[in-house]
C-alpha cells in the first residue's frame, strides 16, 4: 500500500469542485427567489386596504355619533363591525372614543382603533 | 490507458451528467421575468395614486421649468388622507408635454437604480360618456410589469355668474365707479371639517370666475369699459383689519399666473377695454402663492368698470362670495391609471 | 499491472460521483421548498383593482351625497340592486386605456349581523353560471353603513336600526 498510485485523485477533486459550484448556485437561487416572493406576497399579506376601509367606516360611525347616540344604537353598529370582522375577515377589531379634547382650536375625539388579523397588528389613536 | 481509468472516468462522467441535468429543474421556478417589474409597477402606482408628492406646500406642481429641480417626488393625490382621489392640476402638470423628461419620471416617480422603461396612462371618463386618454412613455413590448388603479379626479370649481339681480345695482349714481368684488374667505374655504376631496383650495387649484351674461348688466348700452382687475387682501386677525392692495404686476400678461378673457379675447389686468358679453378670469395657484395669504386671509378680486367722463354704462356692482353656497363643486370624475414597467 | 492499485481510478470515480450526487440532492431538497413567486402577482393585481373599485364606488361624487355603493345595497336583491352593483363594479374594473379587459367576472355577497348575534352572508347578485368554485378568485370587501328598512335582503330583521354591513366581492379572471 505504501506505493499507492495517486494519479486518480484529480477525479475526486473535480467532483468536489462541481459540488462546491452547485452549492454557490443554490445560494444565489435562494436569494433571488426571495425577491419576487416578498413583494407580491408582502403586498397581499399586509391588509392595507382592510385597515383603510375599517378606519373610514369607524370615522363614518363617529360622523353620525350624535344621531346614533341619541337613538341608543351606537352599540349596535359597533357590535356589527366587531362581529362581522371576526366572522368574515378573521380579524379581531375593537374601537372606542374618549371625551373630546381641544386640538389647535377644534374639539376632537380621541378614537382608539385596534386591529389584529393574526399576521398584522395595528393600533392607532387618532383625533377625529 | 487502462480499463481501470476508463471505468473510473465513466462513473464520474455519468454522475456529472445526472447532476447537470438536475440544475435546470432547480432554475425552473425562476424563469419568470415579470417578478421584478410587477413590483416596480405596483410601487410606482402607489406613489402616484396615494401620495400628494413632495413638496406639499407650496405644492410641487407650482414649480415652473426653471424650478423643476425642487420637485422631489411626483404624487397625484389630493392629500395623503385621500388615496385614489387625484387633483386635476397635478395630473395636468404630470402629463404636460415638455415639462418632465424621461429621467424625471424615473427619478421622481419610479425610483430605483435601474433605468426602467415605462408607460403611464390615465383614462378619464367624462360625464357625457367620452374618454380622455393621457399617456407618457414608450410603446408597450411583450412581458411588462403592470398595475391598474381606479381613481377619481377632482376638478377645480367654477363660479359662473349669470344674470343676477343681487349684483345688478340700478339705483347707483351714474358718475360713481362700478366695482364688482369676488370675495374669497380662506377661513371658510379651508374649514378642516370639510374633507380634502370636496374642498375649494385656491392655494392648489385655480380660481375660476366667469361672468357669462354681462349684457344683462348693460341696461341702455352695448358695452362698458373694464378699467382694471385688482387683488386686495385683509387679515381679520390683525388689530385693525382693512383691505390692502396686493402689489402685483398687473400690466404684464402671464398665462402661468392668470388668464383674463374679455369677450374671448385675452388681455392683462389693466385692460381699459370695452366688453359686451363675457368676462372670464382664471387665477392660477402660482399667482395666489405670491400673495402671501394664510388660512385666515380674505382675498378680494375687484373688477372696476369706468366709463368716465361719460356716465357709467354698466350696473354690475356688489360683492360675490366665492364660497360653498355660491360655487358648485365639480363632481369627481372616474378614471383609470395604468403603470407599465419593463 | 496486477497490484492493489488496480481499482483506484474506479474508486476515485465512485467517490467523486457520490459527492456530486449527494450535493445535488441536498441542494434540490433545500431550494425546491418555495413556491414560484409569480403566482401571487395576478392575485395582488386583482385584489388591488377590486379594492380600488369598491373604495371609489363608496366615494360620493359630491360632499354629503350618498355613494353609489350604498345606493345599490339599499335597493337590495328585490329590484336586482345586487346585479346592478356587480355590473357597475365590473364596468369600473374593465375600464382601461384602449379596449376593455373583458375577462373579469365577479360575484357580490353581503354579510350582516342578526339580533341573535350570528353573522349571515347572502349572495346579492344572481350566481354566475360559469362559476365552478375552482377559479383563482380574490375576495375584496368594503364596509357600508345603512339606515332604514332593507326589504330585499333575506333573513335580515325588518327593524330600521342603523347598521354596518360588509359588502364582499369575489373577483376572478375567466
Amino acid at each position: 500500500m505504501a506505493c499507492m498510485n495517486e494519479d486518480g485523485q484529480w477525479i475526486v477533486l473535480m467532483g468536489l469542485l462541481t459540488a462546491l459550484g452547485l452549492f454557490f448556485l443554490a445560494l444565489i437561487i435562494n436569494q433571488s427567489a426571495l425577491v419576487g416572493q416578498t413583494t407580491a406576497e408582502g403586498v397581499l399579506e399586509f391588509p392595507k386596504n382592510d385597515i383603510r376601509d375599517l378606519r373610514s367606516e369607524i370615522f363614518d360611525v363617529y360622523d353620525s355619533y350624535g344621531t346614533l347616540h341619541a337613538q341608543g344604537r351606537l352599540g349596535d353598529v359597533e357590535e356589527d363591525i366587531i362581529r362581522i370582522s371576526l366572522e368574515r375577515k378573521n380579524a379581531v377589531v375593537h374601537f372606542g372614543n374618549d371625551t373630546p379634547q381641544d386640538v389647535s382650536g377644534r374639539d376632537l375625539h380621541p378614537v382608539t382603533i385596534h386591529y389584529n388579523n393574526g399576521v398584522t397588528e395595528y393600533d392607532e389613536i387618532v383625533y377625529y | 490507458m487502462s480499463l481501470d481509468f476508463l471505468a473510473g472516468f465513466t462513473i464520474f462522467m455519468l454522475a456529472l451528467i445526472m447532476v447537470v441535468s438536475m440544475v435546470p429543474g432547480l432554475l425552473a421556478g425562476l424563469e419568470s421575468s415579470g417578478i421584478d417589474y410587477d413590483a416596480v409597477a405596483y410601487r410606482t402606482g402607489v406613489i402616484l395614486v396615494e401620495d400628494p408628492g413632495w413638496p406639499v406646500y407650496p405644492p410641487w406642481e407650482m414649480n415652473d421649468l426653471a424650478h423643476k429641480g425642487e420637485i422631489e417626488r411626483i404624487g397625484l393625490a389630493v392629500s395623503k388622507e385621500t388615496p385614489n382621489i387625484l387633483l386635476s392640476t397635478k395630473v395636468k402638470k404630470f402629463f404636460e408635454e415638455g415639462f418632465f423628461d424621461q429621467s424625471d419620471y424615473r427619478n421622481k416617480a419610479i425610483f430605483g437604480d435601474i433605468p426602467y422603461s415605462y408607460n403611464i396612462s390615465l383614462n378619464i371618463s367624462h360625464p357625457d360618456g367620452s374618454y380622455e386618454l393621457k399617456r407618457t412613455g414608450d410603446p408597450l413590448p411583450p412581458g411588462y410589469g403592470y398595475i391598474r388603479r381606479v381613481v377619481k379626479i377632482k376638478e377645480p370649481a367654477v363660479a359662473v355668474i349669470g344674470s343676477d339681480s343681487r349684483y345688478n345695482d340700478t339705483t347707483l349714481n351714474s358718475s360713481i365707479l362700478r366695482t364688482f368684488t369676488v370675495q374669497l374667505n380662506f377661513n371658510e374655504l379651508l374649514d378642516p371639517e370639510r374633507g380634502p376631496a370636496y374642498r375649494i383650495d385656491p392655494r392648489t387649484e385655480p380660481v375660476n370666475v366667469t361672468i357669462t351674461d354681462f349684457g344683462a348688466y348693460l341696461p341702455a348700452n352695448d358695452e362698458a369699459t373694464l378699467q382694471s382687475v385688482t387683488f386686495w387682501k385683509m387679515d381679520p386677525t390683525r388689530p385693525i383689519p382693512q383691505f390692502t392692495r396686493i402689489p402685483f404686476s398687473y400690466d404684464t400678461e402671464d398665462s402661468d399666473l392668470y388668464i383674463l378673457l374679455l369677450d374671448e379675447e385675452s388681455c392683462n389686468l389693466k385692460p381699459e377695454k370695452e366688453v359686451a358679453n363675457t368676462i372670464s378670469l382664471v387665477l392660477k395657484p402660482a399667482a395666489t402663492s405670491l400673495f402671501t395669504l394664510d388660512q385666515n386671509s380674505i382675498l378680494d378680486i375687484r373688477f372696476v368698470f369706468d366709463d368716465s367722463p361719460d356716465p357709467q354704462r354698466t350696473t354690475l356692482n356688489g360683492t360675490y362670495l366665492y364660497d360653498y353656497d355660491n360655487v358648485p363643486l365639480s363632481p369627481l370624475k372616474p378614471g383609470v391609471l395604468e403603470v407599465a414597467i419593463w | 499491472m496486477v497490484n492493489d492499485s488496480g481499482q483506484l481510478y474506479t474508486m476515485e470515480g465512485v467517490a467523486a460521483g457520490v459527492i456530486m450526487l449527494l450535493t445535488a440532492y441536498i441542494v434540490i431538497s433545500t431550494t425546491s421548498i418555495y413556491t414560484p413567486g409569480d403566482t401571487h402577482i395576478p392575485d395582488m393585481q386583482l385584489e388591488q383593482l377590486g379594492s380600488d373599485v369598491l373604495a371609489m364606488m363608496d366615494t360620493p361624487d359630491r360632499e354629503g351625497g350618498t355613494s353609489q355603493l350604498v345606493g345599490f345595497v339599499k335597493n337590495g336583491t328585490e329590484t336586482c340592486g345586487g346585479n346592478d352593483l356587480r355590473n357597475e363594479f365590473l364596468t369600473n374594473c374593465k375600464m382601461r386605456a384602449g379596449d376593455e379587459d373583458t375577462k373579469l367576472r365577479a360575484q357580490v355577497y353581503l354579510s350582516y349581523r342578526r339580533t341573535d348575534g350570528t353573522v349571515n352572508t347572502t349572495p346579492l347578485s344572481l350566481p354566475d353560471p360559469e362559476f365552478t368554485g375552482r377559479e383563482n378568485a380574490v375576495r375584496v370587501t368594503r364596509w357600508v353603513q345603512l339606515d332604514g328598512i332593507l326589504p330585499g335582503i333575506p333573513d335580515i330583521e325588518h327593524s330600521s336600526r342603523p347598521r354596518a354591513v360588509l359588502v364582499e366581492v369575489l373577483l376572478w379572471r375567466a
